[in-house]
């Protein structure tokens, strides 16, 4: 367990360092001066300088060692943060930290919602299993698994904001808006979660201690509950967390539809915008997040399943 | 390694070794596959077959039977519904949808189906490597697979563009980082396996070279699991890559697949909503359609699977679940 712990550790510092060079890389790939760009996001101020660019270029060295200007950057990232947005010329914690919190309330509701529609799905499949209602779940969930978000949050917008009028179309303002996106967001989770749960709970069911459960004159609820929920949960919680590091920022197209001021919204602005500032802290924090979150199921799993624990290579 | 065999390998010209049934039965052959392991399948997997063939038809077909220009504009008939002329409208510049569905549906299907091939084989290549080598090689690979497969793929592709810019390059550069990594891992653990088989340690005994090793016995043993793989990963690029151009930056324009005309058409949701419905009804009924085909594949194996299981079941690791293996 700690050797693992110690293996993980180091993949996280690894990753981040690797990471941190492709982002202090963004300003000098591309078209453009470097000098310019950096200094757009060290002074709050729009309009530059030809003088100062000038003095920055030759302050700055760029003409010195590479690595010398990583390790620059690297200790102003990690002593007074990523500098200023270029095209709001707020500091990036700013616009990320409320970012992240949008974010992480879009994830988890359409999370949840996912969840709570999955595992009784799931777990019927699993009990009727080759049935016609297993066959009529499998099916669904092939097709939640196949649509994509931006087809069907427009068309949701349209039918139930437009026509209907019963949510909005779009913002971030009241717990009302959250819906419509979650919703949409929520299906191809959906889909994953209700196989995964069928999976899980058909192999739990086919295993001996269920059998003497049941032999035992326990009743098939309580049954499923007891001894078949227990043991079957585990795989649908890590596909959990491993959705909920993936939609931190990859919930781009819904943010986008819905126009939420989410992490995957402020990231494809910045992109559009060549905003280097806002895309280096954001990139750095939803790629740190993401293989946190991961660290930390895996120690989950090993804690919750030592039959993992002995077998597992990292 | 410098023993004699090795150095000296049996030649046996003429003489090829008699192919093991299993062998034999696991030729890489796709179609065949599908033909014939209809059988005793979940009937969403012929449902599938069926889809998909009518999909991959229609886009090759394209050429002769799309009855317009996909790009010729007709600004007196924009918006226009359904006609003898247009059976499926017209869109915000009065071009035909369903000859742009067509030859969108080209682009769509392409750039998923060159990704997905780039990554199958560097994937397997990459885990079989990782396999047969051990050591501190198979801990850089599975490390280097743990952060990937955690990173969004859209994520990975904002970056690359901050990097790069948009273009073809970069879009198919961000889907392969991101898609290498499930078939790698499955690659390794199939190579482990087989390795660890009579035969395989029989042909190294024999002096069989290591490429006969790796072309009669690894690779076709291997394909059906790679193959079933390929397909359920089919549907999941076909909507990363139509949400990328959704979101401008994937298919650039003149350019344009079902995910761009999805975009083109937002504005015109109300007046036109079939604009808005009919490309992502073409993705969808893509991605479902390889969904099926790729779970019909996987499900006789874990039929099979699951009725050798005698002791207590070990539920599948995380990163089995989240590639899908286990769905």
């Amino acid at each position: 367990m700690f050797t693992f712990l110690i293996r993980r550790a180091l993949t996280l510092v690894v990753t981040l360092l690797i990471v941190s060079v492709l982002a202090f890389l963004i300003p000098y790939a591309g078209d453009g001066d470097p000098a310019r760009k950096i200094l757009r996001a060290r002074v709050n101020d729009p309009a530059l300088d030809p003088a100062q660019v000038e003095a920055l270029t030759h302050e700055l060295g760029l003409d010195r060692p590479i690595y010398t200007q990583y390790f620059d950057w690297l200790h102003q990232v990690l002593t007074g943060g990523f500098g200023f947005s270029f095209t709001s010329r707020t500091p990036v914690q700013e616009l990320v930290v409320p970012a992240l919190g949008v974010s992480v309330t879009l994830a988890l509701a359409a999370l949840l919602l996912a969840l709570v529609f999955a595992l009784p799905l799931g777990i019927w499949a699993a009990t009727a299993r080759g049935g016609k209602v297993d066959n009529a779940i499998t099916f669904m969930s092939q097709s939640a698994v196949s649509a994509p978000e931006y087809w069907v949050g427009p068309v949701m917008v349209l039918i139930f904001a437009r026509y209907l009028g019963w949510l909005p179309s779009g913002g971030w303002t009241g717990p009302e808006y959250i819906v419509l996106p979650a919703v949409a967001l929520a299906l191809r989770p959906l889909g994953y979660f209700t196989q995964v749960t069928r999976a899980a709970m058909s192999d739990v069911l086919s295993a001996p201690y269920i059998t003497a459960a049941r032999s035992r004159g326990l009743s098939f609820p309580r049954t499923l509950v007891r001894h078949g929920l227990r043991n079957s949960m585990l795989p649908v919680m890590t596909l959990f967390s491993f959705w909920f590091a993936g939609l931190l920022g990859g919930s781009v197209v819904i943010e986008v539809i819905f126009n939420i001021p989410g992490m995957g919204r402020l990231l494809y602005t910045a992109v559009l915008n060549n905003d280097v500032p806002v895309i280096q802290g954001g990139m750095l924090w939803i790629l740190t997040l993401a293989v946190v979150i991961n660290t930390v199921t895996d120690l989950l799993y090993g804690v919750l399943n030592p039959a993992i624990r002995v077998s597992s290579h990292g | 390694m410098a023993d004699a065999l090795t150095t000296r390998p049996i030649k046996r010209p003429n003489q090829r070794p008699t192919p093991l049934r299993s062998a034999k039965s696991h030729r890489p052959n796709v179609l065949s596959l599908l033909l014939r392991g209809a059988q005793g399948r979940h009937w969403t997997f012929a449902f599938g077959v069926v889809l998909l063939t009518l999909v991959l038809l229609v886009l090759v077909l394209t050429p002769w039977i799309a009855p317009h220009d996909p790009a010729a504009q007709d600004l007196g008939n924009r918006l226009g519904g359904p006609s003898g002329e247009h059976w499926l409208g017209t869109d915000h510049l009065g071009r035909d949808v369903l000859s742009r569905l067509m030859w969108g549906g080209r682009f769509s299907v392409t750039i998923a189906a060159i990704t997905l091939a780039i990554c199958a084989v560097t994937g397997s290549i990459i885990g079989a490597i990782a396999a047969r080598r051990g050591g501190w090689l198979d801990e850089l690979v599975m490390r280097t697979v743990d952060v990937l497969i955690c990173f969004p793929d859209v994520v990975i592709a904002l970056f690359l563009i901050a990097l790069f810019g948009t273009g073809y390059g970069t879009l198919i550069a961000a889907l392969t980082i991101s898609g290498w990594t499930p078939f790698a891992r499955l690659m390794r653990g199939l190579a482990l396996e087989i390795n660890s088989k009579d035969y395989v340690e029989a042909a190294e005994i024999l002096g069989s070279p290591k490429s006969y090793i790796v072309f009669r016995h690894v690779i076709p043993n291997a394909s059906r699991p790679v193959v079933a793989m390929g397909f359920l990963r089919f549907g999941h690029k076909l909507i990363t890559v139509g949400a990328l151009s959704y979101l401008g930056l994937g298919v650039q324009p003149p350019d344009s697949d079902w995910g761009a005309m999805l975009l083109d058409a937002q504005p015109y949701m109300e007046r036109a909503p079939s604009l808005g419905v009919l490309p992502g009804a073409a993705i969808f009924l893509s991605a479902l359609s390889v969904t099926m085909i790729g779970q019909g594949l996987d499900l006789k194996k874990r039929r099979k699977r699951a009725s050798e299981q005698t002791a207590i079941p070990v539920p599948p690791t995380r990163t089995a679940l989240v590639e899908g293996e286990a769905l």
